[in-house]
């Protein structure tokens, strides 16, 4: 029991003692969480929204394989994104094994059904007069889509935070496809494992810490976004 | 002509919700488009405003035929703006809603300024303008919704029923607002109802709509019922389980059936009762003239019209409140 607590009050005082290892280690995080959450939004979005807003056939069945997605284990991802980046898949030559953008396209990957899925349900419930009243004031087609997507955008929002908060506290897809360099692509959750591999929980139980104030904001940004939904 | 129809057909799942031969809309004049819920009135107006294509037929917009590709109706829906029943105003401010249109037609900032303050001063909603519009009451957004239309100086604004969802005080300013709007502005108004009354006071035109399709017929006095034969063959509707009427036709069961406005009398004491007859006893609720002719409506368990000459008001003298009888004949009546 001393252990513990020996250990949470000596990580307490590493994180905020903004230790330069630390802090390298929740750059990293943030920086390929961030940028495969801007890819998966930049891709997920306007898919999400065209799903939501065409009529076509396998419509419904589309939206279950999209579901079944948000279930993917990352590990999985991993392994797929692996077998086409290493040095015998078809993306070979780019080197893109172990690196930061290895992991940041294994997260978008895991990431785009969620922020696709959630933009589906955002803008399903956006009334069709929304679009009828944009039509009937002269907007073309894509002035049209951005008053939807304007009407929207709480629960878009809260698409993205919900998967940026997928991303930051995964492990799979860093370990896998990041291989947890130092400084280089070790990013929280890769840092933890390690860490508790060697038996060295201070590091760890530090990280833990931010790792959870982060969830926590985006938690509350989250639960920001989907009341004003209903507002 | 601003607008000409020709055999329009609509169909939603299968089913044909508006089949019209022919109509002819002349520009600069307000239209009233009379009928029972569900009789194509929004359907119509959505293919007006082009925002829906109809399955079949020709729509000659100020005399050019219109091309249904989405290519060509979405310049000419900047000459037309719809209001709905329940207006949507965009989540942000009420200047911002009347922007959006402004900002489509690329019009300069400093003039999207004035054209909106004036629009705002027109419905009488000047001091919200930074007000959160989607905080409206009914009335307020009905307004809204309507400088909106004015903003954006369309040729046509088409609303579908803009009274019926607003308090008494503002359904006058609405009906006056439109009446101004068409006065000052020159903008044609074509705009859906139930009510007869607010079609004939505020239309110079007015078109029934019935199942889809136009008709001569002023879907006044439009009941469903149910005949059944009575002793000696007569037969009889009722209506809303309260009123009888003798009907004087061959069919039974569940009907629509339409009496003649004009071909139903007050009885007077020296009224003897025709055996075909009917006789329905009420409260006139309601009296207003119209192009010569004085409207009044009885409540008898339904509400009935009476459309008499002035001259027959005259020498009658009915008034509101006063309990009458009126005589249905057979000839009056129209099974559908």
């Amino acid at each position: 029991m001393d252990f513990l607590i020996d250990s949470f009050m000596s990580a307490i005082l590493l994180a905020f003692s903004l230790d330069r290892e630390l802090i390298s280690i929740v750059a990293v995080s943030l920086k390929v969480s961030s940028s495969s959450t801007l890819i998966a939004s930049l891709t997920g979005i306007p898919i999400g929204f065209l799903i939501a807003s065409e009529s076509f056939r396998g419509k419904q069945m589309l939206i279950t394989c999209l579901n079944t997605l948000l279930a993917l284990p990352t590990v999985v991802i991993g392994l797929f994104v692996y077998a086409l980046i290493s040095r015998r898949g078809i993306f070979g030559p780019f080197d893109l094994l172990y690196t930061q953008k290895a992991i940041i396209i294994g997260q978008a990957l895991l990431i785009i059904p969620v922020v696709t899925t959630f933009t589906i349900a955002a803008i399903s419930r956006i009334d069709n007069r929304y679009r009828q009243t944009a039509m009937t004031l002269g907007a073309n087609r894509i002035q049209t889509a951005f008053v939807i997507i304007r009407e929207a955008r709480f629960g878009i929002v809260a698409a993205v935070i919900a998967a940026f908060g997928r991303v930051i506290a995964e492990v799979g897809i860093s370990m896998m496809l990041g291989g947890n360099a130092k400084g280089f692509t070790r990013t929280m959750t890769t840092a933890m494992a390690l860490e508790y591999d060697k038996g060295e929980f201070t590091l760890a139980v530090a990280l833990g810490i931010v790792l959870l104030s982060l969830s926590f904001g985006i938690n509350l940004l989250f639960h920001f976004f989907q009341g004003r939904t209903g507002d | 002509m601003l607008y000409k129809l020709a055999d329009i057909t609509k169909k939603y799942e299968n089913k044909t919700v508006l089949n019209i031969n022919s109509l002819d809309i002349e520009k600069g004049r307000i239209y009233g488009l009379l009928g029972p819920n569900g009789a194509g009135k929004t359907t119509l107006l959505k293919i007006l405003g082009f925002l829906e294509k109809p399955e079949s037929g020709d729509i000659f917009y100020n005399s050019a035929l219109v091309s249904l590709s989405e290519a060509f109706l979405q310049p000419l829906r900047k000459s037309v703006v719809m209001v709905n029943q329940r207006p949507i105003l965009f989540t942000t401010t009420v200047y911002k809603n009347l922007e959006f249109g402004l900002k489509i037609r690329k019009i300069p900032k400093q003039k999207r300024k004035n054209i909106i303050e004036e629009a705002l001063e027109v419905v009488g909603m000047t001091h919200l303008s930074q007000a959160k519009a989607h905080k409206l009451s009914g009335g307020e957004t009905q307004r809204v919704a309507l400088a909106r239309a004015i903003a954006l100086s369309p040729e046509v604004i088409l609303c579908d029923e803009p009274t019926s969802s607003i308090d008494l005080e503002n359904q006058t300013i609405i009906i006056n607002l439109l009446k101004q709007i068409n006065e000052n502005r020159g903008i044609s108004i074509i705009f859906t109802t139930h009510d007869k009354l607010q079609a004939a006071s505020l239309a110079h035109n007015t078109l029934f709509l019935d199942q889809g399709r136009l008709s001569s017929d002023s879907y006044e006095n439009l009941f469903s019922g149910n005949i059944t034969k009575e002793a000696g063959g007569l037969s009889v509707c009722t209506i809303q389980n309260s009123v009888q009427i003798k009907t004087g036709t061959d069919k039974s069961g569940t009907v629509r059936l339409l009496i003649d406005p004009e071909k139903i009398y007050l009885a007077g004491v020296e009224d003897k009762k025709n055996n075909g007859e009917s006789i329905i006893t009420g409260k006139i609720v309601h009296i207003t003239a119209e192009n010569g002719k004085i409207r009044i409506i009885i409540r008898s368990g339904i509400n009935i019209a009476i459309l008499m000459p002035e001259a027959y008001y005259k020498s009658r003298r009915p008034m509101i409140g006063e309990d009458v009888s009126i005589i249905i004949p057979p000839e009056s009546i129209r099974i559908l």
